[in-house]
């Protein structure tokens, strides 16, 4: 029996029911009459929140091997705004990223093929497991009842085994980007909102934008709302090409284009969502909520990744009577419709338990759709207060649904996946091995000759001929088929808790987590899908909110900080976007709370020192004598969101925390003039390109005055960071060869504790404000867990500021930076393809100039914000060793101080 | 596709809920209706994370979460 074992990419399923416009919609529905001048509605119109939320699955249950593969885990962070433009204009934001990696599903396999193979690997404690590989081809047994046939050595009788396993695939790190943007108008009883937005991912775009109308009566005890969504999504997926060899691709042919060696499948889709809903205030202590809601779609709704295993057995066996017979197991695309109609229907009760100051939401949703399904939510939560701002809420939640019509585990074919063509008269056709479609055919007589098709005999030693072969009738296939255990049936029973506590001054923290349990045997009525496809996971997240209205409030009303508008001008930021630790907040008990998105682009070539790098030298130059660069990056990105929390609890220190959050992605090419590939080593080519991202370093530290004149200030940093980025993640395996720690840069973390000390003077006369600041990054520890440490850094700045009006300033600046290359190597496998997986082509000195602009607001609602933009522009690179040219950074930070 | 059912659901919904909203509330009885934890979706951010989980892990229809246009892959 013959098991070839490939490793599959990645699972994408556009998700067959989610769409923006439904979150969009559901809000709608949120908003209760009543509550349109209460403080919930007051809380919902100017805030800024924060969130993270990691997803860990669980492993899943491989039956027979135990495979050591990662489980799927997802890093996410959200960052949301709602703002009031005008009286009755808002404005919301919503920014989203996730970075996902980890083993998941390909397709469902009988055991009997093999399912996953376990990579073993020699270790000084013995033979260990260190992954596993999917078998989706190959040769089974089964019996007269089609069913698979356990193997045993001969002699012994082969029993049916029905046991099916799922085949999983592991995924290099892979990142989302989505924003969204609401802009809507309020009239005293309606209003209408506008949304749209854009998610980005390496292989699936989506646009989308909606319209959503809300409409109150009856005093405001009863709101209607209806709203309508388009999402238009494009799939441009790199089908593994370890995998593509040994998938039937027949149904998409048209849709898989083929360049530089890849094959891309190609596809699109529409969902048109509808929905109506009311909500209605029954008495003083209910309201009800309900929403009715429509999707339609249409185009490419499958996962060009997932296929559907078949087991094809040739019927002449069956027809000959023998015992045991023959499947030739195949994987094929799954096909799933290319239409789809869902029909939701919700309601959500929300009740006040007086005497204890609690509140229920009990929910139930039913959607049916035209694939057959039908779906059963039941969810309820206990939102009960604690007094001092904490809000406990323990929540369940009950899922059910029925499979897909077109869903099976695998499927069983009663055809032969190839056969050979014969002609009228039963002879065998062959054709040019080289050109099997050029139209010349061949047949071979009885005795074995061939002949041309005029009979004529053919010298076959000048030709390069095969036996001509048909493939299976695709149209004798069922016209659907998936094995998505996500399309089965099955049951799902979570349950969670939320935290929240509320601080004085708007500022919020909420926590919560979620475990989960999938479940065919937990199916409403039975008869689900078998244990096999089983499987856990938890969600834990943590948010930051910041009611601005609330906090600006404190700001007028506490006559302790003395704080006033003209006052409040002085605290505001003047330092550039893009420059940290340089703005102390000189009076005791302020808070300041910011937001900085940084994004940092590389690309334009390779550079040595001062001057560009031909693709020779890198090749001869950027590695080692041993091992010539055969790759080199033609562009990267980074991103990075770092949240800045920061109170002065006198007024000569204040105390700072700053988690971060990252992400960065790497395209490759290959070097012209690079030594030929070898046959026995698997390159790690990176077509497609390389993403990471998730938690990145956590600053924490102090700020101290050191001087302090009128319009004359010097403070000191004493800054750490604490290594909670990674700085061992690796690449997937590809055909079983280990994908080796990824490129030093794309690493999240330093991996070791680092010293920030910084020295800051800000200077200001009438609208001028200026500083310099000198600053450094000092690796406290020899070297990371996985070996090496970054180099250290040394940077100088000085800058100059200007207010063009009172609310508007513009920033020059200027930035020298030093850094080290890196010290130490992995200590773990790497594939060194180029330059950057090499430590001497990290570092270097660059200047920099910097062009600002900030805009505050200094009265109103929102008194105390402030947004700046700065664009880093290089000015002269002296790079150590062999680097991509640097383009640029942008900043842009949100400053509040209350 | 036969969506009657559910219509018909929504409507004796409406016309269940028109009957019940006789009894009015006024706006000084609304204080426990706004208080923060009596809001339809108390969690906004935490909703929408568990909304787009479930709308990569589940085929059902959704209307009470989304997470936005992405593939919902993982």
């Amino acid at each position: 029996m013959l098991a070839v074992a490939v490793a599959v990419a990645a699972i994408k399923r556009p998700a067959p029911a989610k769409n923006n416009a439904l979150q969009a919609l559901t809000s709608a529905a949120l908003v209760l009459p009543g509550l349109v001048s209460s403080p919930v509605k007051a809380l919902e119109n100017n805030n800024v929140d924060f969130q993270y939320s990691h997803y860990q699955e669980g492993e899943r249950d491989l039956i027979n091997i135990n495979s050591g593969l990662a489980p799927i885990e997802v890093d996410t962070i959200h960052l949301r705004t709602n703002l009031s433009l005008a009286d009755r204009i808002k404005f919301a934001f919503n920014y989203v990223q996730d970075t996902w990696s980890g083993a998941t599903p390909v397709t469902t396999a009988p055991i009997v093929t093999g399912g996953n193979s376990p990579i073993l690997v020699n270790t000084p404690d013995g033979i260990t497991t260190v992954g596993a590989s999917p078998i989706i081809t190959g040769n089974i047994a089964l019996n007269q009842d089609l069913l698979p046939l356990s193997q045993f050595s001969s002699g012994q009788a082969a029993i049916p085994n029905t046991q099916t396993v799922l085949v999983l695939s592991t995924a290099s790190p892979e990142t989302r980007n989505q924003v969204d943007i609401k802009l809507g108008y309020e009239w005293d009883e309606a209003a209408l909102d506008m949304t749209g937005g854009v998610s980005v991912e390496r292989d699936y775009t989506s646009g989308f934008g909606g319209l959503i109308g809300r409409w109150d009566l009856n005093q405001k005890l009863t709101s209607l709302n209806a709203g309508v969504n388009y999402t238009y999504s494009k799939t441009s997926a790199i089908l593994d090409h370890d995998a593509t060899p040994y998938i039937t691709k027949t149904a998409y042919t048209d849709q898989i284009e083929i360049r530089g060696g890849s094959e891309i499948f190609h596809g699109n889709r529409q969902d048109w969502a509808s929905s109506v809903g009311i909500s209605q205030i029954l008495n003083k202590n209910a309201v009800l909520d309900a929403t009715l809601s429509y999707i339609n779609s249409s185009g490419y709704l499958g996962n060009p990744y997932k296929v559907v295993t078949a087991i094809f057995v040739d019927p002449k066996q069956i027809e000959s009577g023998q015992e045991v017979l023959s499947g030739n197991v195949q994987a094929l695309m799954e096909q799933r419709p290319d239409k789809r109609n869902q029909v939701a229907i919700g309601g959500k009760y929300v009740q006040y338990i007086e005497p204890l100051d609690a509140a229920v939401h009990l929910s139930y949703q039913f959607s049916h759709d035209d694939w057959g399904i039908n779906a059963h939510i039941f969810e309820a939560d206990w939102a009960q207060p604690l007094g001092l701002g904490w809000t406990i809420t323990p929540r369940i939640r009950y899922y059910s649904q029925n499979a897909a019509n077109f869903y099976q585990p695998y499927l069983t074919v009663e055809q032969a996946y190839s056969q050979q063509a014969v002609d009228d008269q039963g002879r065998e056709i062959w054709v040019d091995a080289s050109n099997p479609d050029n139209g010349v055919e061949y047949v071979r007589d009885e005795n074995f000759n061939l002949l041309d098709a005029q009979g004529n005999l053919v010298d076959e030693s000048e030709l390069n001929v095969r036996s001509k072969t048909i493939p299976f009738d695709a149209s004798q296939l069922p016209d659907n088929f998936s094995s998505d255990h996500r399309l089965s049936g099955f049951g799902a029973l979570s349950g969670g808790l939320s935290i929240a506590k509320q601080f004085s001054r708007g500022i919020g923290l909420q926590a919560s987590f979620e475990y989960y349990s999938h479940a065919g045997g937990l199916k409403l009525g039975g008869g689900g899908e078998g244990a096999y496809a089983d499987f856990n996971y938890y969600v834990a997240s943590a948010a930051l909110t910041v009611d601005l209205s609330a906090a600006a409030n404190s700001i007028s009303h506490n006559t302790h900080h003395h704080h006033h508008d003209s006052d409040h001008q002085q605290h505001m930021h003047y330092a550039p976007a893009g420059l940290r630790f340089a703005h102390m907040m000189p009076q005791a008990d302020s808070w300041m709370i910011g937001y900085q998105f940084m994004y940092g682009s590389r690309g334009g070539g390779m550079r040595h020192g001062k001057n560009s790098a031909s693709d020779l030298q890198v090749v001869q130059n950027g590695c080692s004598d041993a091992l010539p660069c055969r790759f080199t990056p033609s562009d990267m990105n980074m991103t990075m969101s770092m949240i800045n929390i920061m109170y002065a609890p006198t007024d000569w220190l204040n105390l700072m925390l700053m988690p971060q959050f990252v992400s960065m992605s790497m395209n490759l090419r290959e070097l012209e003039g690079r030594p030929p590939p070898r046959l026995d080593v698997h390159e790690h080519t990176g077509v497609g390109g390389h993403e990471t991202g998730g938690v990145g370093d956590t600053l924490f530290g102090a700020l101290v005055d050191v001087w302090d004149q009128p319009g004359h200030k010097v403070h000191a940093g004493l800054m750490f960071s604490a290594p909670t980025g990674a700085m061992d993640l690796e690449f997937r395996r590809i055909a079983r060869t280990d994908g080796g720690l990824v490129h030093f840069g794309m690493q999240l973390g330093s991996g070791t504790w680092d010293f920030l000390p910084s020295l800051t003077y800000n200077g200001m006369y009438a609208d001028w404000s200026w500083g310099a600041q000198l600053s450094g990054t000092i690796r406290m520890q020899e070297e990371n867990s996985t070996g090496y440490r970054l180099g250290n850094i040394f940077q100088a700045t000085t800058w100059g500021s200007y207010n063009i009006t009172p609310w508007l300033s513009a920033s020059l600046r200027g930035v020298y930076t030093w850094q080290d290359s890196i010290h130490g190597d992995y200590n773990g496998f790497n594939a060194e393809a180029g330059p950057m997986d090499y430590p001497d082509n990290y570092g270097g000195s660059f200047l920099d100039v910097g062009f600002g602009l900030t805009a505050r607001v200094v009265k109103g609602d929102l008194v105390g914000n402030s947004v700046s933009f700065e664009w880093l522009q290089p000015a002269g690179d002296d790079f150590k060793g062999y680097q991509l040219a640097r383009d640029g950074a942008l900043s842009v930070t949100w400053n509040f101080s209350f | 596709m036969n969506i009657t059912n559910p219509l018909k659901l929504l409507l004796s919904t409406i016309i269940l809920l028109s009957s019940v909203a006789c009894s009015s509330v006024a706006p000084w009885e609304r204080g426990n209706l706004a208080k923060p934890h009596m809001a339809i979706d108390p969690y906004p951010m935490q909703s929408n994370l568990r909304g787009h989980v479930y709308g990569s892990r589940e085929a059902a229809g959704a209307i009470s979460a989304g997470g936005g246009g992405g593939c919902g892959c993982y």
